[in-house]
């Protein structure tokens, strides 16, 4: 797909959506897509579902917290151009050493490994005051004023979502045809091989977990600045589920899943409370992930790209069933 | 010749005493085998011999039970498989455990990278890099320059071997163990498989497993055979054509007399 096919469009959404649709729907999708993002790189090239994401995000996000305003009265006030890369860099240190911690395990234990990390975290948040305030965190947290501009503009925080999703979106695709990508997939296909070609095993493991940590820890940067704030709600189970079943939704075998998968879980968690009781949100996510997982296991960009690919060749038509 | 391994006058390999035991069951004992620089060694012995597991050995995929290796006179016993594979060392695997979802291209480039080793692993990788140039070369050599851009899971089986076959030669391997690299290939693969065998540089020493007694004793100087995890006879082909035994368990076997 042509990259300025997409990109056009999303760059004139703001011309045609209220301020609610932008912040609430494509402003939030972009961030929960980078987030879901960071998990399905992990998924696709490494092999490995990893329930740490929401926890390198949270890192990211309680750094910035941490060293930015905030309405709390905790933490250092850092400009801007410090506390950004720290916020990028301590998620990437936190992907590295999660991914150290589960070099060895694969399938369920790597789930079981992960899950555990990500709600050790959420607990630690929860009792620790110096640090992450326990469980009321941080409030009032502002986006920074970047030469005049003020990133809590909507149109502001839109354009920097739309032009970190695509960036993240151009790094996800270079660093898999790297030579350290390269080795990444190799690890996934027969890690045992791998060895066998004179390859360390642990260093592909290590740094893609440290990359889906910048991708996590990007999306958690914007994450605070769009909310506003941050508590350990931002990185307890919800957040780690709704980041799994966004990237399910998107489906894990195109990086670009993610955002279709985080289009559909804001759209269905925005108007809910409109089709049915705010209550039965979660039997509505539910349904709808049951009927991906049964209908279309390769997710909702698999379902689309198989749709465009039969327009295209029509002849195949008899060949494969939804 | 290329000769820049530090004891010239060591043997290629040296293996003394080597077992290797799972549970209770012992598939390699007491084995002993010297292989020469350059020499072309066939090891054969009926299926369960242990010779699969005896190259696991070597290779450092198993470690050994009991036993010592040596590597161009250095001791490799405790070393890891990654190790190894950067002295020299490199083996074809019977089963292809291939990257199915990279190209041949990709994976012949791994494979000449993991042999270089080094920071360059993790850096980006710049147009013009001499380790592509390199992995074209194998696909040359291996025969699968015309499917270089393929995924490893798209081939048949015999540009499976070949690119096996491939991965092992990667800058210039000076011990090479092939476990059948015929297994599985049809009569019209198997004398390209041949020719590539006995197109290999004279000095690289060539341990081989193999099924088939033509491709064996046709490509090799020396013979050994293996035996319910023991070594049974030594020697030259025609010496162990003569053998008694080996015609008793494995040859005799093999034919059906």
């Amino acid at each position: 797909m042509r990259p300025a096919l997409i990109l056009i469009p999303l760059l004139a959404l703001p011309l045609v959506l209220n301020d609610f649709w932008l912040t609430q729907v494509a402003t939030r999708s972009l961030i929960l897509g980078i987030m879901a993002l960071s998990l399905s790189f992990l998924a696709t090239y490494l092999g490995v579902v990893s329930f740490a994401q929401a926890t390198m995000a949270g890192i990211a996000g309680y750094t910035i917290a941490y060293f930015g305003p905030n309405s709390v009265g905790i933490g250092v006030q850092l400009p801007f151009w410090i506390s950004i890369p720290l916020a990028l860099m301590l998620a990437v240190v936190s992907g590295g050493l999660i991914g150290l911690i589960a070099r060895r395990s694969r399938g369920i234990y790597a789930i079981m490994i992960t899950l555990a990390i990500g709600v050790a975290f959420f607990y630690f948040t929860r009792q620790n005051y110096t640090l992450f305030n326990g469980w009321t965190g941080f409030s009032g947290v502002r986006a920074p004023e970047i030469g005049g501009l003020s990133l809590r503009d909507p149109l502001a925080l839109y354009l920097l979502s739309l032009g970190t999703a695509v960036l993240a979106l151009a790094l996800v695709s270079g660093f898999v045809r790297s030579p350290l990508g390269l080795t990444i997939q190799a690890v996934r296909d027969a890690p045992g091989r791998v060895l066998a070609l004179g390859i360390s095993v642990t260093t592909p493991i290590v740094a893609a977990f440290a990359f889906s940590g910048l991708l996590a820890g990007a999306g958690g940067i914007l994450n605070v600045w769009y909310q506003e704030r941050i508590s350990s709600f931002s990185v307890g189970l919800g957040p780690i589920i709704d980041i799994l079943i966004v990237a399910v939704i998107g489906g894990l075998r195109h990086p670009a899943g993610a955002f279709v998968g985080a289009v559909v879980f804001v759209l269905l968690d925005t108007f809910a409370v409109d089709l049915i009781d705010r209550e039965r949100f979660n039997t509505l996510i539910g349904v709808v992930l049951l009927l991906i997982v049964i209908v279309a296991p390769g997710g909702l960009q698999q379902l689309a790209s198989d749709w465009v690919a039969r327009l295209r060749r029509p002849e195949v038509k008899e060949k494969s069933t939804v | 010749m290329p000769v820049n391994h530090s004891h010239t006058n060591a043997n290629a390999l040296e293996v003394r005493g080597i077992g290797k035991r799972f549970g209770g069951f012992w598939a390699v004992q007491d084995i002993d085998l010297t292989v020469r620089p350059g020499e072309r060694r066939a090891i054969l012995g009926p299926n369960g011999a242990g010779k699969t597991s005896l190259f696991n050995v070597l290779t450092g995929d198993t470690s050994a039970t009991t036993g010592q290796i040596t590597l161009f006179g250095d001791s490799v016993t405790r070393e890891p498989i990654n190790k190894r594979i950067q002295r020299g060392l490199r083996r074809t695997y019977q089963h292809a455990h291939l990257f199915n979802g990279l190209t041949v291209r990709d994976t012949l480039f791994l494979a000449v990278a993991g042999v270089r080793g080094g920071w360059r692993q993790v850096l980006p990788l710049r147009a013009g890099d001499d380790r592509l140039a390199e992995a074209e070369r194998l696909a040359e050599v291996a025969g699968v320059a015309d499917v270089l851009d393929r995924e490893t899971s798209e081939l048949s089986h015999g540009q499976r071997r070949q690119l096996e076959i491939g991965i092992a030669l990667a800058e210039k391997p000076k011990i090479l163990l092939l476990d059948e690299p015929a297994a599985g290939l049809s009569p019209a693969e198997r004398p390209k498989l041949s020719a590539l065998l006995m197109s290999l540089p004279k000095d690289v020493t060539v341990v081989l497993i193999e099924h088939d007694m033509d491709i064996a004793l046709q490509t090799s100087e020396s013979v050994s055979v293996l035996y319910n995890g023991r070594m049974l006879a030594e020697g030259s082909p025609d010496d162990i054509m003569r053998n008694e035994d080996v015609h008793r368990v494995y040859i005799g076997g093999a034919h059906g007399h």
